[in-house]
C-alpha cells in the first residue's frame, strides 16, 4: 500500500522506491553515470514512472544528450501532471534555455503540489524578478522569509522585492524589522554597513531626510557604516535635500578635497548654492567663477575647476583664463586638449577666442627669433602640440584643406607623431577618402606596433573602406591566437565596436548576409549581458550589496537602449525590410555582386567555420560521456558561416520586428528608429503602430525629409487597400493620418509644395524624388531632373547625402548614376568614394602602408617601435 | 576629465574602452561580478559622456594562510588620446583609498606583462609599487607577468 495522498501511478514498492531516492542523492551529487543507471532499474520495471523519467531526462540533458532528455522530460512530466519533482525539472530545464516564462510556470506548477519546497521557491523569486513579475516576487520573497525567517538573506529579499515592486513604506518596514532581529554584529562588517547605507537611502527616497540623516550619522559615528566616501555622498546629498545649506557645504567640500576631479561634487557643491553649474546666468556668474577661482588655488594640482571655469566665464575674463589653460596644456603636450574644450564651442565668442589665442601662440613659437624670454623655455614639442591642436580645430570648424597643411607643417618638423597621422586620416575620413584614411591610421600604427588602440583603429578605418579581410587580418595581431578567427575572438569578447562596424562594411558592400549575420551578433551580445543579469538576482543578496544592485535592475530594462543595438537593429530591419519588398535580393546579393576579396573572405569563413565544427567533433570523445556540461546549451554550431540562409529566411519582417520592438517599448528619441519601426509596421499591416510611428517622428521633426516619405506611403497604401480596416482601426487610422497630411490636397501637389519649401536641402529634393517614384506616375527623366537639383549653387550637401543619392538613383536604376557619381567625384575635391569601380580597386590596393613605406618617408629619422 | 566611482551604466563603456586599448579582455559578466562583489573599488574617467580610463579592482578572495586581506587590480586603462593627463594616477588613488578604508586592505597587488615597460614605469615610478615576484607564463600567450606590490597601510584609519 502506497502512503496516503500519493498517487497510484506514482508510488513505487520500498526496493524501487529507496532507488528513487538514490536518484536523487546521485544527481545532487553529479554522480550522473551512476545516477543513469540507477533510473534505469527503476524504468526496466516501471517504464511509466513519471518522476523518474523526469530524472532520467535531467541526467541526459546534464551529459550533453540535450534532446534525448528533453523528450524523457516532457513524457514524465505529461505521465504524473500533479509531481512536484516532475515539473521543477521540466522548469529547470527550460531555464538552462534561458526561456524564462515557460520556466515560471513550470516552477509555479510545481509549487502548487510542494508549496514550502524553499529550492523551488528561490527559484521561482529569481525568475520573478528576471521577468519583472513584481506582485508574484514579494508573495515568493514573503513564503520564504516566513519559512527561514532565521535567514538574514530572505529579509533583505523581501525588502527589495518591495521596493523593486515600488512599495518603499513596507520595504521600510521589513529593513527596521530585520535590524531588529540582529544579534552580534561583528566589527567592519562590509555587509552590514550595506544594509544600513540602503535603509538610509529607503528613508531618503521616502522624503523622511531628518530620520535618514539621523540614522547616517549615528550609524557613521559607531562605525558600523564604514564607506566613508558614501557616508559623505549620502550625507551632502541629504542636507542639500534638507536647505540645511552651511553643513552640506562643508560635506561637499570635503568630498572635493578627496576626489577633486569629481564633477558630480562641484555640481552638488554649486547647486546646494542656489547655482547651476552647466547653466550660469548673468547675476550668478561672478559668484560661480568667484569659488571655482578659489577651488583653483586650494587644489592646485585638480583639472576640473579650471575647466568648469571656462564654461562659466565670458569675455575677457574667458581670454584670461583660457589662454592660461590652453597654453599650459599645449606645453605639457596633451593629446586630448581639443576634444577637452570642444564643446565650449556651442559658444561662437569663444571658439573664436580660442582659435585667437592658439593662433598667436603659434605664431610666437614659429618666429625665428624668440620675441620674449618666456618663451625660449618653450620645449620644441609645444609648437608641434599647437599645430596638431590648430588642426583639429579647423578640420572641426570645417577647414579641412587648412588642417591638412598644418599636419603637413607638424610631419615635416617630427614624422613620428603617430597622433599627427591618426589625425591626418581622420580628416581624409571627413572629407570622403576612407582608402586614404586607412592608409594614415596604418602609417600612425606601424610608428608603435605595441599599441593596440591604434590597432584597433586601423581595423575600423579598413571597414570603412570597405576591406574586411584586410581589416581582420591587423585586428587578429591582438585577438587569440587559438580562436578560429580574429572576428570570432572579437564576437566572444562581445566587442560592439567591431560588429557593428563589420555588419555596416558587409551591408556597404553589399554582402546583405554577412551584414545580417553580424546584427544578429550584435543582438545575440544583447541577449547575453540581459541574461547575465539572472545570477546576481540571487548572488546580491547572499553578498548583500543592494544597492548596486538596485542599479543593475532598471539598467538592465533600458539596455537596449545602447547605440550599438539601436542602430545594429535598425540597419538590419532595413535590410529585411529589402527583402520582403524584393525576395530575389537573397539571390543576387550571395554571390554576384561579390569582388575576388570578399570570394576568398567567404571561403576563408567557410573553413574557419569547418575548424571549428572539426574541433568540437574532436573534442567530443575526450570528454568523458560522463561529464557534467550543465542545464545551458553550449554554442550551437554555426551552420550559416555566410550568412546566406539568413538571406532566404521565409520571415523577413517577424525577424526584423524583433530586433526593433525593444525600441518601440523604450520609446527612444530617436526619428531614425521610429521610421524604422514604422516601415516594418506597415507591411506587416499593423497600421495604428505604423500611425503612431510617424506621429512620434512628426513630434520629434516635424520637417523630416524621410517622414515626407513615409506621410506619403501610408496615404498611398491606405488609398489602395480594397476597403478600409475594421472598426476601430479603420476610423482611428484615418484621424491619425489626417491630421499628419491632409486628405485635401492631392499627393502630387503635397510633394511639390514640399520641395519648394525644402529646395536648398539636399535630403529634401531626395525625399521629394523617392516621392515621385513611389507615385509612380512620373517619368524617369523628370525624377533624375529633380535629383540634380542638388548640384544648385543654393542648396546644402554633404557627402553623406549625396551618397544615399546613389544608392537611390540606383536602386531605381536611372541611367544617369554615374553621371551623377562623376559630378559628385568633382564637387568633393578630396574625395574618392564617388569614383568609378575601377579605380576603387587600385585605391584599395594603395590603401595598406608598409613598415618600409613609412621609412623611405620619414628617411632615417623614423625609429619605428617592433 | 571627470573621476568618479564606476556605476552599473558604465560597464558597457568599460568594456569598450578596455577592447580598444589592452589584449586582456573580458565579457560582460566579469564586469559585473567585480561591480556588483565590490562596487566602491571601480572608477572611472568620463570625457563628455564617454568612458576614456577605467580601474577595475577587487578584494583577493581566497586568502592563503597568514595573508592579509588585500585588494587586486583586475584591469586598469587609459585611452592613448587620453594620456598624460595622470589618469591613469588618480584612477588608481582613488580606488587605493576605498580598498584601505572600506575593506581595510593591508596592500594592492596586480600583475604586469614582462614587455609593457610604460605600464612598468607607471607602477613603480608613478605609483611605487614593487615587484614581488615573476609569474611564468601568466598571460595566455605564454609571456611571463611581473607579480607588483604596494602597501595601503598609511591610508588605514
Amino acid at each position: 500500500m502506497p502512503p496516503s495522498g500519493i498517487p497510484a501511478k506514482r508510488a513505487l514498492p520500498p526496493k524501487e522506491s529507496s532507488l528513487f531516492k538514490e536518484v536523487l542523492n546521485l544527481y545532487e551529487s553529479k554522480q550522473l553515470k551512476k545516477g543513469l543507471k540507477t533510473a534505469d532499474l527503476i524504468l526496466k520495471k516501471y517504464p511509466e514512472h513519471g518522476e523518474t523519467l523526469c530524472m532520467k531526462g535531467l541526467i541526459l540533458t546534464h551529459m550533453g544528450r540535450r534532446e534525448e532528455g528533453l523528450e524523457l522530460v516532457k513524457k514524465g512530466v505529461r505521465l504524473d501532471l500533479t509531481s512536484h519533482i516532475c515539473w521543477h525539472v521540466f522548469g529547470l530545464i527550460q531555464k538552462g534555455e534561458k526561456n524564462y516564462e515557460e520556466a515560471l510556470k513550470s516552477y509555479t506548477q510545481a509549487l502548487r503540489f510542494d508549496k514550502e519546497n524553499l529550492n523551488i521557491l528561490r527559484d521561482a523569486a529569481h525568475l520573478q524578478t528576471q521577468l519583472r513579475h513584481f506582485d508574484g516576487l514579494v508573495e515568493t520573497r514573503h513564503t520564504l522569509l516566513r519559512l527561514r525567517p532565521n535567514l538574514r538573506q530572505n529579509w533583505i529579499g523581501l525588502a527589495v522585492a518591495y521596493h523593486l515592486n515600488g512599495n518603499l513604506t513596507e520595504t521600510k518596514k521589513v529593513v527596521e524589522h530585520y535590524e531588529r532581529t540582529l544579534k552580534n554584529v561583528p566589527d567592519y562588517d562590509v555587509e552590514h554597513s550595506e544594509v544600513l547605507l540602503y535603509h538610509v537611502r529607503v528613508l531618503e527616497e521616502l522624503g523622511e531626510l531628518a530620520e535618514a540623516l539621523n540614522l547616517l550619522d549615528v550609524n557613521a559615528k559607531s562605525r558600523a557604516i564604514i564607506d566613508r566616501t558614501a557616508i559623505m555622498e549620502y550625507r551632502a546629498r541629504i542636507l542639500s535635500k534638507m536647505k540645511n545649506v552651511e553643513d552640506a557645504e562643508h560635506t561637499w567640500q570635503a568630498l572635493i578635497q578627496q576626489n577633486p576631479d569629481n564633477y558630480d561634487y562641484f555640481k552638488g557643491y554649486f547647486s546646494n548654492q542656489g547655482l547651476d553649474l552647466f547653466q550660469v546666468t548673468e547675476e550668478t556668474r561672478d559668484k560661480a567663477l568667484q569659488i571655482l577661482r578659489e577651488f583653483s588655488t586650494q587644489l592646485p594640482r585638480a583639472a576640473a575647476p579650471r575647466r568648469l571655469a571656462l564654461g562659466v566665464a565670458t569675455g575677457d575674463e574667458f581670454k584670461q583664463l583660457a589662454e592660461a589653460y590652453l597654453i599650459s596644456a599645449l606645453e605639457k603636450g596633451i593629446p586630448s586638449l581639443f576634444t577637452d574644450i570642444k564643446a565650449l564651442y556651442k559658444e561662437p565668442s569663444k571658439q573664436e577666442s580660442i582659435q585667437g589665442i592658439v593662433e598667436s601662440h603659434r605664431e610666437r613659437l614659429s618666429s625665428p627669433s624668440p620675441p620674449s624670454p618666456s618663451s625660449e623655455s618653450e620645449p620644441p614639442t609645444t609648437y608641434l602640440w599647437t599645430l596638431y591642436f590648430l588642426a583639429q580645430h579647423y578640420s572641426f570648424i570645417g577647414q579641412h584643406i587648412n588642417s591638412l597643411a598644418l599636419l603637413e607643417t607638424a610631419l615635416k618638423h617630427t614624422p613620428t607623431l603617430p597622433e599627427l597621422f591618426m589625425f591626418r586620416a581622420r580628416v581624409l575620413k571627413r572629407l570622403g577618402d576612407p582608402f586614404g584614411a586607412a592608409r594614415c591610421m596604418d602609417e600612425a600604427r606601424l610608428l608603435d606596433l605595441q599599441d593596440r588602440f591604434l590597432n584597433t583603429k586601423v581595423g575600423k578605418y579598413r571597414l570603412r573602406a570597405g576591406m574586411e579581410e584586410e581589416a581582420q587580418e591587423v585586428l587578429g595581431l591582438f585577438t587569440k591566437k587559438d580562436a578560429s578567427s580574429p572576428g570570432a575572438d572579437l564576437e566572444d569578447m562581445q566587442s560592439l565596436l567591431f560588429l557593428t562596424e563589420d555588419a555596416s562594411c558587409h551591408h556597404r558592400n553589399g554582402n546583405l548576409g554577412m551584414a545580417l549575420k553580424r546584427y544578429h551578433s550584435v543582438q545575440k551580445v544583447f541577449n547575453e549581458v540581459e541574461d547575465d543579469q539572472y545570477d546576481f538576482h540571487g548572488y546580491s543578496l547572499r553578498r548583500f550589496t543592494i544597492n548596486v544592485y538596485l542599479e543593475m535592475i532598471p539598467w538592465a530594462d533600458r539596455l537596449r537602449s545602447h547605440v550599438a543595438y539601436v542602430q545594429s537593429a535598425i540597419a538590419a530591419s532595413q535590410i529585411y525590410v529589402r527583402l520582403h519588398d524584393d525576395p530575389s535580393i537573397a539571390t543576387k546579393s550571395s554571390a554576384d555582386n561579390l569582388t575576388d576579396a570578399e570570394k576568398k573572405a567567404k571561403k576563408k569563413a567557410k573553413k574557419a567555420a569547418q575548424k571549428v565544427q572539426e574541433e568540437a567533433k574532436k573534442g567530443h570523445p575526450q570528454t568523458s560521456a560522463t561529464e557534467d556540461k550543465g542545464l545551458e546549451p553550449g554554442p550551437a554550431k554555426d551552420d550559416d558561416p555566410d550568412g546566406s540562409k539568413l538571406l532566404k529566411s521565409t520571415d523577413p519582417l517577424d525577424r526584423a520586428w524583433k530586433f526593433l520592438s525593444p525600441l518601440a517599448i523604450l520609446e527612444l528619441d530617436d526619428v531614425e528608429a521610429w521610421i524604422a519601426i514604422y516601415d516594418v509596421a506597415v507591411r506587416r499591416k499593423k497600421f495604428l503602430q505604423a500611425v503612431r510611428a510617424l506621429n512620434r517622428v512628426h513630434s520629434l521633426d516635424p520637417e523630416n525629409s524621410e517622414l515626407h516619405v513615409r506621410l506619403v506611403h501610408l496615404r498611398h497604401i491606405v488609398l489602395s487597400l480594397p476597403q478600409p480596416p475594421p472598426e476601430p482601426i479603420g476610423p482611428v487610422l484615418a484621424e491619425a493620418l489626417d491630421k499628419l497630411l491632409s486628405p485635401e490636397v492631392s499627393l502630387e501637389t503635397y510633394n511639390s509644395q514640399y520641395l519648394q519649401q525644402h529646395s536648398t536641402s539636399a535630403r529634401s529634393i531626395l525625399a521629394s524624388a523617392k516621392v515621385l517614384h513611389l507615385l509612380g506616375a512620373t517619368p524617369a527623366e523628370e525624377i533624375d531632373n529633380t535629383i540634380f537639383n542638388i548640384f544648385n549653387p543654393e542648396v546644402q550637401v554633404d557627402i553623406e547625402a549625396a551618397l544615399d543619392v546613389v544608392a537611390f538613383l540606383r536602386s531605381i536604376r536611372s541611367a544617369r548614376v554615374g553621371e551623377f557619381r562623376a559630378a559628385c567625384d568633382k564637387k568633393f575635391e578630396l574625395s574618392t568614394v564617388f569614383k568609378a569601380p575601377a579605380e576603387l580597386i587600385s585605391l584599395r590596393r594603395k590603401a595598406i602602408a608598409t613598415i618600409e613605406d613609412v621609412e623611405k618617408a620619414n628617411g632615417e629619422k623614423t625609429e619605428v617601435v617592433t | 576629465m571627470n573621476i568618479r566611482p564606476a556605476r552599473v551604466d558604465d560597464l558597457m563603456g568599460m568594456q569598450a574602452c578596455n577592447l580598444q586599448n589592452l589584449p586582456e579582455n573580458y565579457t560582460m559578466k566579469y564586469y559585473l561580478y567585480h561591480e556588483l562583489t565590490w562596487p566602491q573599488l571601480s572608477f572611472v574617467a568620463e570625457d563628455q559622456g564617454r568612458i576614456v580610463g577605467y580601474i577595475l579592482a577587487k578584494m583577493e578572495e581566497d586568502l592563503s594562510e597568514g595573508d592579509e586581506p588585500h585588494g587586486h587590480v583586475t584591469s586598469i586603462s587609459v585611452l592613448r588620446s587620453h594620456r598624460r593627463l595622470g589618469l591613469a594616477k588618480r584612477l588608481m588613488v582613488q580606488s587605493q583609498e576605498a580598498m584601505a578604508t572600506v575593506y581595510r586592505a593591508a596592500y594592492v597587488s596586480l600583475h604586469v606583462r614582462k614587455s609593457n615597460r610604460a605600464a612598468l614605469g607607471l607602477y613603480k615610478d608613478t605609483l611605487g609599487f614593487t615587484v614581488r615576484d615573476i609569474e611564468k607564463k601568466y598571460y595566455a600567450d605564454g609571456e611571463d607577468a611581473y607579480a607588483m606590490r604596494l602597501s595601503l597601510k598609511h591610508l588605514a584609519r
